[in-house]
């Protein structure tokens, strides 16, 4: 699009080019028409026609006009389709780029930094909720080691007094098993004691009785 | 050594006036129509080079990638480097809003006139002696008729495009000043225009043609740098002139609330 408006603008200059002379052309135009027929006299003497005016620096006429304004029409549009469009693209592409990525940085660091803001709070968080769970693991291990120890004690108060019961019977029944031994003993010294005392008749009187505690037993 | 091949020529006036070989109006003067001179081959080797080179540099990125086609790379650096310094240095501040619309315009008459200077520091018409009548060789820019139609075309392009954007407006601020000078201010601001036309004109010319005689006559090296310098140099001051006379002309209005506040006239003064 922008080629098309100073294409109209250099299309004209052609034109105007073409039809007259401009007046920068026809101020300048008189010292070079000058030169050419001053310098043209010795030329033509040697005989170069063709090269008439030459030796002026002024040298050249409408044509050069012409020619330039061609050539340079066919740069400047070859160049303003070819090669500036995309130059003037990747300008603005590249200020895009770095305008949209500047853009991002921020937005992105602003990002961060929220959520930075945001670990930061969960830590806390996160540091007081552990600080809580500590305290009443704490809690709980001291109800359960007191419960453990009451209980431990509980257990051996009943060992102990079961113990205790079970001494005092090992102790009655070994009681009771010494009275016995001891009367047994008594028993055993003392008819020892008496067979010592019995005489022949008191043997005989007993067996007698014993025969007939027997026969009584019979009948 | 290309001062000392600039050097050989019997007359330092070889090296810059147009040789023509064949005129339709021979010794016509102003009316006279080379068509085949050593200037005119110049040209085209001028155009030629440009319409191949520059869309090929520009087209050379260092990748197909969303980063790499934005890129430049080898030849094309250089093209878009002058490019893009002109467009933020110079088109920017004169042009304003404009900037994109005469960007590539500027950038052509930048590097047509460039390549024309450069191609004329080449002895060219040395290594071609060979070639009859003088055919190759000489600098297009030292041609007064060729510096004037370029000169011409900054001319139409401020004219008509200060007309495109402003129409009455840009007429009526010729007619500055209180209403009993307005003509006349407003015939030496149309008359300054003409002179600053010629003025591009022969500045052009006359550097280009001033300094390769004096490569002609000296042959020296020094000078082949300082002419390679003064072959940028006045593609540049073609170029950033240009600029500013189109900004002046199409930025009329800003430049009147600049300068002259809330005054009512619709004449505005920048020169």
């Amino acid at each position: 699009m922008h080629q098309r408006k100073y294409l109209g603008a250099l299309l004209a200059m052609a034109a105007l080019a073409l039809a007259a002379p401009s007046p920068a052309h026809g101020q300048h135009a008189e010292p070079a028409a000058h030169n050419a027929t001053t310098t043209q006299q010795p030329d033509t003497a040697h005989g170069a026609d063709a090269q008439a005016g030459e030796k002026s620096i002024f040298g050249g006429g409408i044509g050069n006009v012409v020619w330039t304004t061609v050539i340079f029409l066919v740069v400047v549009f070859v160049l303003g389709t070819k090669a500036w469009p995309q130059i003037l693209r990747v300008l603005d592409e590249r200020e895009k780029s770095i305008r949209t990525s500047l853009e991002n940085a921020r937005r992105e660091r602003e990002d961060a930094e929220k959520l930075l803001v945001q670990y930061k709070q969960q830590i806390e968080r996160a540091r007081v909720d552990a600080t809580a769970i500590v305290d009443e693991g704490r809690r709980d291990a001291e109800v359960v080691r007191r419960r453990i120890q009451d209980e431990a004690k509980k257990e051996s108060d009943e060992m102990i007094a079961r113990a205790k019961r079970e001494i005092q019977l090992a102790t009655d029944a070994a009681v009771k098993e010494l009275y016995d031994r001891t009367a047994n003993l008594a028993v055993d010294v003392a008819a020892q004691i008496v067979r010592k005392e019995l005489r022949a008749e008191d043997h005989r009187a007993l067996v007698l009785e014993s025969i007939e505690r027997m026969k009584a037993s019979k009948n | 050594m290309l001062g000392l091949l600039l050097g050989s020529g019997a007359d330092p006036l070889d090296h810059v006036i147009q040789h023509t070989t064949l005129d339709l109006n021979p010794g016509g003067g102003l009316w006279s129509f080379p068509v085949l001179s050593n200037h005119i081959v110049m040209q085209v080797l001028a155009a030629l080079l440009l319409i191949i080179v520059i869309p090929i540099a520009v087209r050379q990125r260092a990748g197909k990638d969303e980063v790499g086609r934005l890129v430049p790379r080898g030849f094309g650096n250089a093209i878009e480097g002058i490019c893009v310094a002109l467009r933020n240095q110079i088109f920017q501040p004169n042009l304003g809003k404009y900037t994109d619309l005469f960007s590539p315009y500027l950038w052509s008459v930048f590097f047509f006139i460039l390549v024309s200077n450069a191609l004329g520091l080449i002895p060219l018409g040395d290594w071609f002696s060979f070639v009859p009548g003088h055919l190759v060789g000489g600098t297009s820019t030292g041609n007064i008729y060729v510096t004037g139609t370029l000169a011409v075309a900054t001319l139409l392009m401020v004219v008509i495009n200060g007309l495109r954007f402003h129409g009455g407006a840009y007429v009526a601020h010729f007619f500055m000043g209180p209403p009993y000078l307005a003509w006349f201010i407003a015939i030496l601001e149309i008359a300054g225009l003409g002179f600053k036309t010629m003025a591009l004109c022969v500045r052009l010319c006359a550097n280009m043609l001033a300094g390769h005689m004096i490569l002609a006559v000296l042959g020296c090296i020094a000078f082949n740098f300082l002419e390679i310098l003064v072959a940028f140099l006045h593609a540049f001051i073609f170029t950033t002139l240009t600029a500013v006379f189109i900004g002046q002309a199409v930025n009329i209005h800003h430049d009147h609330h600049e300068e002259h506040g809330h005054e009512p006239q619709p004449a505005g003064a920048h020169h």
